[in-house]
């Protein structure tokens, strides 16, 4: 696939151009920062773009509001931003219309390369990759009465996958069970949540990502 | 008049205190002799009386003008006339006897100097009572002499009086005393701040100065989160990414070579942790000094950097952690903006007073308001001390810190 790269660390961004291009990808673009960013994006139309969410000149979220505008104007280009920590209010940022074609890690995942690569591959094939320490952190809710505490282990690692953007095969895969077993744990999951059984996944991830933020 | 004040107060109560008073060992002329203290005394005395007798004057002749209101503005100001000529007498009597330094331009209220008046007529009044009570002492301890001398007086009676005349002494000179006292507080309150206003400013100062110790620490703070995820951070992840390509790679060479730079980085790594720690405290300030901690600044920095150091007595631990910082800070500022091509540190301790100065050759503008410096400002004043900077434009920039080291 071809990719954009906007990451203010020299060190890092030369890592990342040299592994995708191990991997077979095309970097178009390798930025310092996100100042020109939408023009390369409008100029070469990559498959997906890997944004730092910190950059200059004001190392705040300069990467994220570029990564909004690139999906509002753009809807077909992939979106990956890495957050230097989990910042719930970025994910939710990100993930306001839909949860495709979008990912948020955080900055470490990159160095698990197995786990990077799988999320691009999933962002380019309509999906979606939110890094497992946003829902594990979204999913640490034990206040009396929580209906989270009413999931066996089971459906919280069904439900923890969801969040993450897997479908239902991948998190079968993932889990070691049967296609037909994860689908009678998330209808489970559904039902104890009293979430709507949304059709599509995204839809399903967007619900699910809903409920676990209220 | 900040200047003023403290001058004021190091014979005040914030001199007690422990306030700075950066005058005090360059232009304060030396006190005046302690003898020159009982003639202050009995002239204080005399300018009691001459008090008294004004205001008995004053009062009989403007009395009744001061009830009338349609001419008591006047006859007002015709009294505050005489009292402030009064007043500025029993200042320089306080001056020249007692070695008071009074702020210049501090101008009492007109109730100050009036209240101070009175109280000063009646202190001075009594302090004549004791003094002549002291001489007639004297008198009757000559007579009890000459009468032993003579033999007519018995060795119990003169038992008798010698503790008698004793304890009056010890009366007489500790009223002596706390009349001299009262002399010295009741000029400080008219002519100066009063003890309450001294003290209400040191309070303000140390309250600006604690807000300021945790805005540094904060700052600190943020720059070891930023130094940590922009070097060591991005570094292990680079690391990291480099194991894992060559975890991927199926070529056996490549993977090689692979390794090899990841081994080379994970040197990087340790480095830039040393660096990152020694920045947030270097290590050997504690083990070796400051000066052996001021010679690895020197060692670390591009520039020459040539460091005096003139410290012949060990220094409390907060003034040395400090001094260091501000050696530190300056020195990475000149290396990052200034385009120095040299630098100098000279570090002194004179008295109970640590200088630390650090001048470059480079082209200035630095500025006082940026977060290094202002932290810096900051950390001295916690241990009130005082940051000077320097800095014209086209240079060369000088940064010193005057920390008491009490």
């Amino acid at each position: 696939m071809r990719v954009i790269l906007a990451e203010d660390s020299t060190l890092l961004r030369e890592g990342l151009v040299r592994l995708l291009a191990d991997e077979g990808h095309e970097v178009v673009a390798a930025l310092g920062d996100a100042v020109t960013l939408l023009e390369e994006v409008e100029e070469h139309r990559p498959d997906i773009v890997v944004a730092d969410i910190r950059m200059p000149p004001t190392h705040t979220d300069e990467g994220l509001r570029a990564a909004v505008e690139i999906r509002d104007r753009f809807p077909e280009v992939g979106v990956l931003v890495l957050s230097q920590h989990v910042e719930r209010n970025y994910a939710a940022q990100l993930l306001a219309s839909n949860a495709e074609r979008v990912g948020y890690l955080l900055k470490d995942r990159v160095a698990q390369v197995e786990e990077f690569l799988d999320a691009l591959e999933r962002i380019h094939g309509g999906g979606a990759a939110i890094d497992p320490e946003v829902v594990r952190q979204l999913l640490v809710r034990t206040t009396h009465g929580d209906p989270l505490a009413r999931l066996t282990p089971r459906e919280r690692s069904v439900l923890e996958a969801l969040g993450q953007g897997y479908t239902n095969s991948a998190i079968a895969g993932k889990l070691h069970l049967s296609l037909s077993s994860v689908e009678k744990n998330l209808n489970a999951v559904f039902d104890k949540l009293d979430l709507p059984h949304a059709t599509g996944y995204n839809r399903r991830i967007l619900a699910v990502l809903r409920y676990l933020e209220s | 008049m900040r200047e003023d004040l403290t001058a004021a107060a190091s014979h005040g109560v914030a001199g007690t205190l422990g306030a700075p008073d950066p005058e005090d060992d360059r232009s304060a002329a030396p006190p005046p002799p302690r003898r020159r203290r009982g003639p202050g005394v009995l002239l204080g005395c005399a300018t009691a009386l001459l008090g008294s007798l004004c205001f008995l004057v004053a009062g009989a002749a403007l009395g009744p003008f001061l009830l009338w209101p349609r001419t008591r503005p006047d006859a007002l100001r015709v009294l505050m006339a005489g009292a402030r000529r009064l007043a500025a007498l029993e200042r320089l009597r306080r001056a020249v006897f007692f070695g008071d330094r009074f702020p210049e331009h501090y101008t009492a209220s007109d109730r100050k100097i009036l209240r101070y008046l009175a109280v000063r007529c009646c202190s001075g009044l009594l302090c004549a009572v004791v003094t002549g009570l002291l001489g007639f002492g004297a008198v009757l301890a000559g007579l009890l002499v000459l009468g032993v001398a003579r033999g007519s007086i018995g060795w119990d009676d003169l038992l008798t009086q010698v503790v008698l005349g004793g304890v009056l002494l010890f009366l007489d000179v500790q009223g002596l005393y706390s009349l001299a006292a009262l002399d010295a507080r009741t000029a400080r309150e008219c002519f100066g701040p009063s003890e309450r206003e001294l003290l209400r400013q040191r309070i303000d100062e140390l309250a600006a100065s604690r807000a300021a110790v945790v805005r540094a620490v904060d700052a600190e703070r943020r720059r070891i989160e930023r130094d940590l995820h922009d070097g060591v951070q991005q570094r292990l992840v680079a690391l990291a990414m480099l194991l894992g390509r060559a975890r991927r790679s199926r070529d056996p060479e490549r993977a090689d070579a692979l390794l090899r730079q990841a081994h080379e980085e994970s040197q990087g790594v340790l480095t830039e942790l040393r660096e990152v720690a020694w920045r947030v405290y270097p290590s050997a300030l504690d083990s070796l000094g400051l000066k052996e901690a001021l010679g690895g600044v020197a060692a670390r920095c591009g520039i020459p950097l040539r460091v005096d150091f003139q410290v012949g007595a060990p220094l409390p631990e907060p003034v040395e952690t400090a001094a260091y910082f501000v050696v530190s800070e300056a020195v990475t500022n000149a290396a990052k903006h200034s385009s120095a091509t040299a630098m100098e540190v000279r570090v002194a301790l004179t008295g109970a007073r640590l200088t630390v100065r650090v001048e470059d050759n480079g082209e200035g503008g630095a500025d006082p308001a940026g977060s290094g410096l202002a932290g810096l400002r900051d950390r001295v004043a916690a241990l009130d001390g005082v940051l000077h900077i320097d800095s014209p434009l086209g240079g060369p920039t000088t940064i010193s810190a005057e920390l008491p080291c009490a």
